[in-house]
């Protein structure tokens, strides 16, 4: 009895002596945002670094450190420093539910960024309660519309412009530069190859034949690629003289198997290839074995400038940072686009000002993302109504070297939505590069 | 003196086990209430595995599979149908289950790596196949919402603790029926069949029919793990129940000592806690992000060898044979 009085007594001391330690710790203004010091902010990115996924995303999170500690080498934002936490989620669901969750509650990260993959991030957001902690969940790499609606997820930005965007984009850049040829739709039958559809059918294009749709994984059974080819073949007998379009919407690996499955039959110059800027990167094409010779002339869309466009002012001074902040990291398009997120992330830090909250940051993309500095090509459509980033596409044509230039040698800029809206031409003109790549805005 | 039977006091042993559980969760944070909601579920899966190897004799590496079919079968319950959240980790079990018995019905005859080599198939292929149909939602997959905790319950009623109690109140209630099950004419039969099926089948028993039994049985709880797991991520997808998996529950099943119920959750936790201890070693010795990421899979395979090694029977035959040496 006596011990327990006695243990009551010490537990009401302790107990007043804690919450009075609490009190006065919580005392400075900043310590009620979490993650956010008077001399750091904690970001944290769930991504695959390993798996298959991780094989070309794993550029990612460093990329995006590398800037942020070129950033914080030049005073970071408002004097506190970036600190990215980086989590490796397997582009599996499950742990990218426990790795964003343990971000939240573990790391006590003030936002996320950069998050990787639509099933992965669709359970990791319910799972991590972003929407009811208010975290803010910027610049994802995922362009599934779904991630557009604001009652479901009420903190996310998104940065890629949608698949439905593209794919109307495309509609729209067949009918103006290779008018009157048959085309013919491939694409991964998930909500990425759906999204895409949809867009199709939203534009009024009409295929030449049906679409080829087919599950994650198909392509890794060997001779399904050629089976595909031969009946492309049939195309070019029934139209003779023509040229088909040919639309790839899948991942970099199927558009690999498709072009090298027409390399072997000999058939890769009698058709145009359409690929969608998620498989259209060449560096991987290349790695990947698909012929030079082949890759020359394959039309793709793209809102970013090319990786291997050092005339371009972003890129020359990204390239720079990777150089000294990210050695022996090959410069390419995933590291480019993660940069370029970083960038966006640093502008909406500083636009939310000095006294940083969770609603701020919010706010501020809301207000002044439209017209922050990035290198995308194509406008950025942040409102209090949109959170989709991106909103349109250039036309691209790789050649031999993997380069992606203007096709038909001249820059033109689609903008769209994702829903009927119609396709335009943009008159688009890119802000101009902060000084040495340091935004400056506030 | 009050006597208790064995099953008394393991019903007993539960309710003390769950309310002690039930002041553990106002005591921490939501992040250990989230950790420990997995570890229910690990555990369960792992019980199921238990039930399958250790005591019918039967080697399955497509447990993930089986939970898949599980976590869908509750998804649609409470997403399409529109059905309460209990009703939907019922129809889990109860859909796993009687996939399992069909799926015990064409595999009866199989045994060993041909049986082995069937399941790690159905593991394979069947998320894939789920892929197929768009009620199945596709890639993205379908929400597997519990909702929110009962007003009732207060503002500061986490969702991780509303998780916590769901996963360990099934798990609690499933472990409990299997325990009972295994110490129960059942069980013996198993036991039977596993050490000498044609000593079994000499005494009468009716091998074909045990076998398929603890096929279903087994699915049963496993599916209902697959949509605990579906909770815990608040919905189902093909990737979430990867082949991987399997072997992960697998490895726990080994640890835990195949043979015995008494340490799933030992299990549980060592499939939790080894990413954390990971974790944690890495930020204290520093390393390479390459370092950071193969260390959980390298200390599992270690601790997987050393059990097969040392404890083959799992740690609690460890510290019985050190009684008996006494």
């Amino acid at each position: 009895m006596i011990r327990n009085k006695s243990m009551r007594r010490a537990s009401l001391v302790s107990a007043i002596v804690v919450t009075g330690a609490m009190l006065l710790s919580t005392l400075p203004a900043q310590a009620a945002t979490p993650g956010v010091t008077a001399t750091e902010i904690k970001l944290g990115i769930s991504s695959p670094l390993t798996g298959s996924a991780g094989l070309s995303y794993k550029k990612v999170p460093g990329a995006m450190k590398a800037y942020f500690n070129y950033i914080n080498a030049n005073g970071g934002v408002y004097g506190r420093k970036i600190t990215l936490i980086s989590r490796d989620d397997k582009y599996l669901p499950v742990r990218a539910a426990t790795e964003t969750t343990n971000l939240i509650l573990k790391d006590n990260v003030f936002g996320l960024v950069g998050a990787l993959g639509t099933a992965t991030h669709a359970k990791a957001y319910k799972a991590a309660a972003l929407a009811a902690k208010n975290v803010p969940d910027l610049f994802i790499n995922t362009g599934f519309s779904g991630f557009t609606d604001q009652t479901k997820y009420p903190t996310t930005f998104m940065v890629l412009p949608t698949y439905a965007m593209e794919a109307k984009v495309i509609a729209k850049a067949i009918k103006d530069n290779f008018p009157g040829q048959p085309s013919v739709l491939i694409a991964q039958d998930d909500e990425f190859g759906t999204d895409g559809v949809a867009g199709f059918t939203a534009a009024g294009h009409k295929f030449s034949v049906a679409n080829v749709l087919y599950p994650q994984g198909y392509f890794s059974t060997p001779g399904r690629d050629a089976a595909v080819i031969t009946s492309l073949k049939g195309l070019l007998a029934a139209a003779p003289g023509s040229k088909p379009v040919i639309v790839l919407f899948g991942t970099t690996d199927v558009t690999a198997a498709l072009l090298k499955a027409a390399t072997d039959a000999g058939v890769e110059k009698s058709f145009t290839w359409y690929a969608g800027s998620v498989g259209a990167d060449a560096n991987t094409l290349l790695a990947l074995g698909v012929k030079s010779t082949t890759i020359d002339g394959v039309v793709s869309a793209s809102f970013m400038p090319d990786a291997k466009d050092l005339t371009d002012p972003y890129v020359k001074q990204f390239v720079a940072i990777n150089t000294k902040y990210n050695k022996g990291i090959t410069f390419d398009n995933y590291v480019l686009a993660a940069m370029n997120s970083a960038m966006l992330t640093v502008q909406a830090l500083r636009a939310a000002g000095k006294n940083l909250t969770r609603e701020g940051v919010m706010s501020a993309i809301e207000t002044k993302g439209a017209k922050f500095a990035s290198a995308g090509l194509v406008p950025l459509g942040y409102s209090a109504t949109s959170r989709i980033g991106y909103n349109g596409y250039w036309v691209s044509q790789l050649n031999a070297k993997g380069e992606g230039k203007p096709f038909g040698g001249k820059l033109v800029v689609y903008t769209t939505d994702s829903g009927a809206g119609a396709v335009t031409v943009s008159t688009f003109v890119r802000p101009t590069m902060p000084k040495n790549g340091i935004p400056t805005n506030s | 003196m009050l006597k208790l039977t064995p099953s008394k006091k393991r019903l007993f042993l539960f309710i003390i086990f769950g309310w002690i559980l039930l002041i553990l969760s106002n005591q921490v944070g939501d992040l250990k209430l989230y950790q420990g909601s997995f570890v229910a579920t690990y555990a369960l899966a792992i019980t199921s595995i238990i039930l399958l190897t250790g005591y019918s004799g039967q080697l399955s590496l497509g447990q993930s599979a089986l939970m898949a079919v599980g976590a869908y079968a509750g998804a649609l319950t409470i997403f399409n149908a529109g059905f309460h959240p209990v009703i939907g980790l019922l129809v889990a079990a109860l859909v796993a289950g009687l996939f399992g018995l069909l799926l015990g019905l064409i595999v009866a005859r199989l045994s060993g790596p041909y049986l082995a080599g069937t399941t790690l198939a159905l593991a394979v292929s069947l998320p894939t196949l789920a892929n197929q149909f768009s009620i199945l939602g596709a890639e993205e997959g379908i929400s597997f919402d519990v909702g929110l905790a009962p007003a009732r319950f207060g503002e500061d009623f986490s969702q991780y603790k509303w998780y916590f109690w769901i996963s360990s109140l099934a798990a609690l209630i499933m472990v409990w029926f299997i325990a009972n099950l295994l110490t129960s004419r059942y069980g013996r039969t198993y036991k039977a069949l596993r050490d000498n099926p044609v000593a079994a089948e000499l005494s009468g028993i009716n091998v074909g029919q045990v076998k398929v039994g603890a096929f279903a049985i087994s699915s049963g709880v496993a599916g209902l793990s697959g949509a605990l797991l579906a909770v815990l991520i608040s919905g189902v997808s093909p990737s979430a129940f990867p082949l991987s998996l399997s072997f992960a529950l697998l490895t726990g099943a080994v640890v835990t000592g195949v043979y015995s119920l008494k340490g799933v959750i030992l299990g549980g936790l060592v499939l939790v806690a080894i990413p954390e201890i990971a974790d944690s070693l890495v930020s204290r010795i520093g390393g390479s992000e390459g370092f950071t990421t193969s260390l959980p899979g390298f200390l599992v395979s270690a601790l997987l060898i050393l059990a097969v090694v040392f404890a083959p029977n799992g740690p609690g035959s460890l510290i019985k044979r050190k009684h008996h040496k006494k």
